[in-house]
């Protein structure tokens, strides 16, 4: 196979994998408005995407938060020897661009891996053919409970993934470059419009990762093998969806709320 | 009443899996599809049902094609038409009651109640009843194959396919899972379409059967012309020889 023919076969492949999540999101969002719905499958997916995710998330955010304001300082301090902005930079930055944006790529590992290997094995097992001759869409019993479910916990913990990042920040500042907490603590360049942004960010990574993952999931094909390879995917996916997100949504909100 | 496959072709990929099958299966017979291992079996029996469509070729059901159907139509199909998996495909977050209440639900559109009351009765007629509120990962595999029996039959189908449903299962259970089959055939008029390698099964309750062979149609008879023909291939599968002719 020559170089042309193997990148015609690859844009064929993206092109197709976009098509079939786009059509994944349009039938999640009709069975959402006229389908049924299963509050207990909702609320055991809330538990499994929520509160099964919240260590984690609190861990890595944490970790990453002691990072990104150590960086900035060391940075900083190359060019002015003056950090009483920093929090107040931090703090912007988190909000509208890096809180929501790095949480959901953790989130993706987790959640989206586990939608997927559990959608993937139900396929495998026949339990969704099962499904389909009982007339239950896959999609209405399978998705839209985790999609639901993950719109709400999605959104909760990347506003706590915010929120402990900027802690675990402001303790770094504290501790390693003598910044004071209230001097840190400072959201003067916080607007609305980085607000909107981030809490846009947040409800659009709640709703891409479970739809990508599914889609992964329920196009999984042969044993056990099949499952790995549709978990790989969902989260490469789900990785890529939140990046391509980001972009889109920062440049809308610039364009918006120009900051 | 019948079942027909006309020429049905089936590949996935490059790989052929059927080609040019065809054969009809009469009302109320236990007909038996038997092959080694990958041949086509249970890919064949999930077009009747709209599970899977084929490339080429038409299948039908009580006369009506039934393979360019949509999904939502295969609805009506499905109603009529019943199938056992091979896993036994319970959904491991419903009690065996809600699994065999899902159907009269979704098909007969009856409320939660009704359902699961209906589905108490249900579970009854395989001896399952005093396991309605347990759920399927507690249960043996034997178990929930009487269960997912119930759950097919919970619309009194006509025609019931069965994916290889004595397998893992102890002898015991398995002859009753034979006899159940049969007494669906002799007893309700249901036609069954079993795919099986369990050779006591095949020898004990088939009308008919029919033999797939790298993708073709083999033989077609009854047990007996199964037992008495001078083909080779047929003669090492039944007879469950290792050495012979039969590539796999």
């Amino acid at each position: 196979m020559n170089v042309v023919s193997a990148t015609g076969l690859a844009v064929i492949d993206v092109t197709r994998d976009i098509r079939d999540i786009l059509r994944m999101g349009a039938r999640t969002l009709r069975f959402v408005v006229r389908g049924r719905k299963d509050r207990r499958m909702i609320v055991e997916q809330m538990h499994q995407i929520g509160n099964k995710s919240v260590f984690f998330i609190t861990v890595t955010m944490g970790f990453i938060g002691m990072i990104l304001v150590f960086q900035s300082a060391l940075q900083a301090l190359r060019i002015v020897p003056d950090l009483s902005l920093l929090g107040a930079t931090y703090g912007e930055i988190l909000i509208r661009d890096l809180g929501a944006s790095i949480g959901a790529m953790m989130l993706a590992t987790r959640v989206g891996a586990g939608i997927a290997a559990e959608i993937g094995s139900m396929v495998v097992t026949e339990q969704v053919d099962a499904l389909r001759m009982c007339s239950a869409d896959p999609v209405e019993y399978l998705v839209v409970p985790r999609f639901l479910a993950s719109m709400v916990m999605t959104f909760c913990l990347l506003v706590w993934a915010c929120v402990v990042a900027y802690l675990s920040g402001m303790v770094t500042a504290y501790v390693v470059f003598d910044v004071n907490f209230l001097t840190f603590a400072n959201f003067m360049l916080v607007d609305a419009g980085d607000v909107i942004v981030g809490l846009t960010k947040c409800l659009a990574y709640g709703a891409a990762i479970p739809i990508v993952s599914a889609q992964r999931g329920l196009a999984t094909f042969g044993g056990s093998e099949g499952v790995g390879w549709a978990t790989t995917s969902a989260v490469v996916s789900s990785s890529l969806a939140v990046i391509v997100l980001q972009f889109f949504i920062s440049a809308v909100g610039y364009l918006v709320f120009p900051g | 009443m019948s079942i027909r496959f006309e020429n049905v072709r089936k590949a996935f990929g490059s790989k052929v899996v059927l080609e040019d099958v065809g054969f009809e299966v009469g009302s109320g017979e236990c007909f038996f599809i038997i092959g080694a291992s990958g041949v086509g079996k249970s890919v064949l029996i999930k077009h009747l049902i709209g599970l899977l469509r084929p490339d080429g070729g038409s299948i039908y059901l009580d006369g009506e094609e039934v393979s360019r159907l949509t999904e939502k139509e295969f609805f009506s199909v499905r109603k009529k038409c019943a199938m056992v998996f091979q896993n036994s495909t319970l959904f491991d977050s419903m009690t065996c009651a809600e699994n065999v209440a899902l159907p009269l639900r979704k098909h007969k559109r009856l409320g939660a109640k009704a359902a699961l009351k209906e589905a108490l009765e249900r579970l009854d007629t395989v001896h399952m009843r005093e396991f309605a509120n347990a759920y399927p990962p507690e249960l043996g595999d034997g178990m929930q194959k009487r269960v997912a029996i119930a759950r097919a039959l919970t619309l009194d189908p006509r025609y019931v396919l069965f994916d290889e449903p004595t397998t893992s299962l102890d002898p015991v259970s398995a002859r009753r899972v034979d006899q159940m089959i049969r007494e669906l055939c002799d007893e309700v008029g249901v036609t069954s379409i079993v795919v099986s390698h369990d050779l006591r099964s095949i020898f004990g309750i088939a009308d008919r059967i029919c033999m797939l062979y790298k993708g073709h149609v083999r033989m077609l008879g009854t047990p007996e012309d199964f037992q008495t023909t001078d083909d080779p291939v047929v003669q090492q599968f039944i007879n469950g020889r290792a050495e012979g002719p039969m590539e796999v």
